[in-house]
């Protein structure tokens, strides 16, 4: 027996000498910022980069941002802190936004509804912008202390270097110490004012998406020597004082719920199933030769367009069926026809172009968002056992309104950003968890 | 509204649980060509004619399943939580005196799998948890054809049990997931046969082949809880039924006596798992959103190499060591959650007391050592490194007259 006692205490204590020991995996010594130094990173851009979500800003798009995500990484290989100009718990809800309600339960539509409470907008303003014409500015509750995300939504590539812009812009306002009408500072002055060693810059997806979500109407395209001419600057000056970068390109619009959700093919069933005669849409084009013509599967339409207009009489010019006449056609505002898309495309390539040459001369690194986000609308993109796609809604990818992110998105951007830099630089920066991050929310 | 397509639930392999007595673990899980117990109603009904007792023995290896995953680029360890799964073995062995028949009885516990990874991990989506339980009955008969050669065999009665858990990419307001539950039993039939030769005082042999068990669950409840918005997706009540083919095992088992001291034993085992081409699930109500899903597995025949001995210290007293090789049955890009299997190497340790006279006291112990492996699933893209480690301690009764 005693024997027996021993050789039980000596395989018992082995046993628990093992036991208490789970595999380690991680090599936490391969993770490295390589030759990039994310002591003070800042992340330029417009809403994508602010967190915008659901058309609205609010304080958890904020919190989802795609640099405050790459931030949160970047902290695990030696980054500093990063400090969001957030809306308070008080004043969450921001700038109002979409929430999802439901579903129409005959045609399986989504139905959303804007949230109008919690917000922190502080009142309109009318400003002259010449000496027949002038915008309302919404204001917001100034925010004030350290800023690292200078996301401001909005903001074209083009406004960037206009000492003016702030008093036009009510979210470039709310980080500004001064006040509409009285700002003066440029927005690329602004955010090199304070030292930094790392940079993001996504900007110039407006100069192209303005026109594009306006269906080719409300907004003009940036010149592209213009264009040029601006990065060329504005990244000239965030490299000015040897800080590394990412940058990335500007996606397809086309690839984009915002375009891709009311189609030509939906809107025409949807006025069939009233009247069957009906064989085809009528829409106004850009063009002055053919100002009005028969729609195609190659014109898009916007995914705000309300399709209870069809056919009525009173909407458009009136008295004729509207969208269904050639007197009374789906207006210019609501399609891209498919003139424009070529047209925007031609923009985009040469942006694009022009943004990869000048990264390429300073060595920074590039998300291609243009090829990325191309290759999902294709393809999707399986992430952890999730299959995400270009889909409005159900993608998992888009938020509420068919242009923005939603958080699961915005760190899957997060990724690919992160991706880029660790390839330029030699880093070896964690990347997040896709699946910690939500996709749209349903009541 | 279309939803993005339910991954396909699966649920996977090297659950194959090799603890089916004290005395066989202790020395690397050997026994098809000895005689040590009433075990040998699993290990070979063909050696329990030669057994040279009755038997009623009961054991169990409470065993713990250390997995852990990191993802691909990522620095996060993600931990299965400490559950402890028992898997048992009961045997009874009886023949009359001066009979060359014996009769026997085994429930055991030959398939099995105990995973919990939590509700938060980064494979949320493939999988939660499982907890797959597979229960075999045995009544088997053996005869001894000669003072050298005996036969026998069982009729393998299995019932099964799971439970899956899984979330669903769809939030709430509050950002939490859906959830899938399938929960149900099932069963199956086979059967198992062996012949054992005493070569010499020196020499055993033993071959034993345990059939394929198909075992269905029917009927199974397919819970989903979703956002109210979208549960029309995922009709309740719901069931599921799911069919999966537990493999066959071929193994040669020898036997080796130096000295009437020691014993040497070797197995070497080869498991029909290409059987495994897939796993369908089958709801009873579909939707757009909610398809049956095939599965691919495509599993491919394994092999398990098995080394062991035991010495006889003192009249009371044995002591065991053994250990092993198995090849994985899964196959590059295959490997899921639900057992991260990989090619392991396993080191096993047992003492065996006699107790009294007609008593046996044996303990054992193992140590798997899953190797790790580094994968992107074809099905899910979930990409990163399972390492597994495995403890089992056991402990068994065993009366003989």
């Amino acid at each position: 027996m005693k024997n027996f006692k021993s050789y039980t205490y000596i395989l018992f204590a082995g046993l628990l000498a093992v036991a208490s020991c789970k595999p380690e995996i991680v090599n936490k010594a391969s993770f490295s910022a390589g030759s990039a130094d994310f002591t003070r990173y800042i992340s330029v851009g417009n809403s994508l980069t602010a967190g915008y979500a659901d058309g609205g800003l609010y304080r958890e798009g904020q919190l989802n941002s795609y640099p405050s995500i790459i931030a949160k990484q970047m902290a695990q290989v030696g980054g500093g802190a990063f400090t969001q100009p957030l809306f308070t718990e008080a004043q969450a809800n921001g700038s109002g936004y979409l929430k999802l309600t439901g579903f129409d339960p005959a045609t399986g539509s989504p139905i959303t509804a804007p949230v109008t409470t919690g917000l922190a907008v502080t009142g309109q303003l009318t400003l002259p912008t010449s000496a027949t014409t002038s915008v309302v500015v919404t204001t917001y509750t100034k925010y004030t202390g350290d800023n690292n995300n200078y996301g401001v939504p909005g903001i074209k590539l083009l406004q960037a270097t206009t000492a003016s812009y702030g008093n036009y812009n009510g979210y470039f306002d709310r980080l500004l110490t001064t006040s509409t009408p009285n700002n003066n500072v440029a927005y690329i002055d602004f955010v090199t004012a304070k030292p930094f060693t790392f940079f993001t810059d996504w900007l110039g997806n407006n100069d192209a998406l303005g026109y594009a979500t306006s269906g080719g109407a409300g907004d003009v395209l940036t010149d592209k020597a213009t264009f040029t001419a601006l990065y060329q600057a504005t990244i000239a000056k965030l490299t000015a004082t040897g800080a590394k970068g990412a940058v990335a390109t500007i996606p397809d619009v086309t690839t984009i719920p915002y375009f891709t959700t009311v189609t030509y093919a939906a809107v025409l069933a949807g006025v069939k199933a009233k009247v069957p005669t009906i064989t085809d849409l009528y829409i106004a084009t850009p063009s002055e030769a053919i100002p009005v013509r028969k729609a195609t599967a190659s014109d898009l339409i916007v995914l705000t367009f309300p399709t209870s207009l069809m056919g009525s009489t009173t909407a458009g010019v009136g008295t004729y069926p509207y969208g269904l006449d050639p007197r009374n056609p789906i207006e210019s505002k609501y399609v891209l026809d498919a003139t424009e898309i070529a047209n925007v495309k031609d923009y985009v390539t040469n942006y694009n172009n022009t943004i990869k040459t000048v990264a390429a001369s300073k060595g920074l690194a590039v998300f291609d968002a243009f090829t990325f986000l191309t290759n999902v609308k294709a393809n999707g993109l399986l992430v952890n056992g999730v299959s995400l796609n270009s889909g409005f809604i159900s993608g998992g990818i888009f938020s509420l309104d068919g242009v923005h992110l939603t958080p699961r998105g915005y760190s899957v951007v997060a990724n690919e950003f992160i991706k880029a830099i660790n390839t330029t630089y030699g880093a070896n920066v964690p990347l997040a968890d896709v699946s910690a991050y939500s996709g749209v929310k349903f009541p | 509204m279309l939803l993005a397509s339910v991954p396909a639930i699966t649920f996977a392999q090297g659950f194959q649980v090799n603890l089916h007595g004290q005395k066989q673990i202790g020395m690397g899980h050997t026994g098809t060509g000895l005689l040590q117990d009433g075990a040998s109603v699993l290990f070979n009904p063909g050696a329990v004619a030669m057994l040279p007792e009755n038997y009623v023995q009961a054991g169990v290896s409470p065993l713990l399943f250390k997995s852990a995953f990191v993802p691909s680029g990522s620095n996060t360890q993600y931990d299965v939580a400490n559950k402890v799964a028992t898997p048992f073995t009961t045997y009874a062995v009886w023949g009359p005196k001066n009979s060359n028949f014996k009769f026997g009885m085994g429930v055991y516990t030959p398939f099995g799998g105990l995973t919990d990874w939590g509700n938060s991990w980064t494979g949320k989506y493939s999988l939660e948890s499982l907890d797959l339980k597979a229960i075999y009955f045995q009544p088997t008969v053996s005869y001894k054809l000669t003072n050298r050669v005996s036969i026998g065999a069982g009729f393998v009665y299995n019932h099964a049990s799971v439970n899956l858990k899984r979330a669903i990419p769809l939030s709430t307001s509050t950002s939490a997931d859906g959830q899938a539950e399938l929960d149900g039993g099932g069963h199956g039939f086979g059967w198992n046969a062996g012949v054992f030769v005493k070569a010499s005082d020196k020499l055993t042999l033993g071959l034993n082949y345990r059939s394929q068990v198909n075992t269905t669950v029917k009927d199974g409840n397919a819970i989903f809880t979703v956002p109210s918005s979208v549960a029309a997706n995922f009709p309740q009540p719901n069931t599921f039924t799911a069919s999966i083919p537990l493999p066959s095992t071929t193994t040669l088992g020898i036997g080796f006596y130096p000295t009437n001291k020691w014993t040497v034993a070797l197995d070497a085992s080869y498991v029909n798992w290409d059987a495994y081409k897939e796993l369908s699930f089958d709801y009873a109500n579909n939707t757009a959103t909610l398809q049956d899903t095939h599965s691919p597995r495509n599993y491919k025949n394994a092999v398990a190499l098995r080394l062991g001995t035991e010495y006889k210290a003192t009249n009371l007293l044995a002591v065991r060591l053994g250990g092993g090789y198995a090849s994985t049955p899964v196959q590059d890009g295959y490997v899921t959650p639900e057992a991260p299997d990989a090619n392991r190497v396993f080191f096993t340790a047992g003492l065996g007391y006699k107790a009294a006279k007609h008593l046996d006291l044996d303990l054992s112990f193992e140590y798997e050592d899953v190797l790790s492996r580094t994968q992107t699933n074809i099905e899910s893209n979930l990409s990163g490194t399972f390492k597994t480690n495995v403890f089992i301690p056991g402990i068994s009764l065993v009366y003989h007259w």
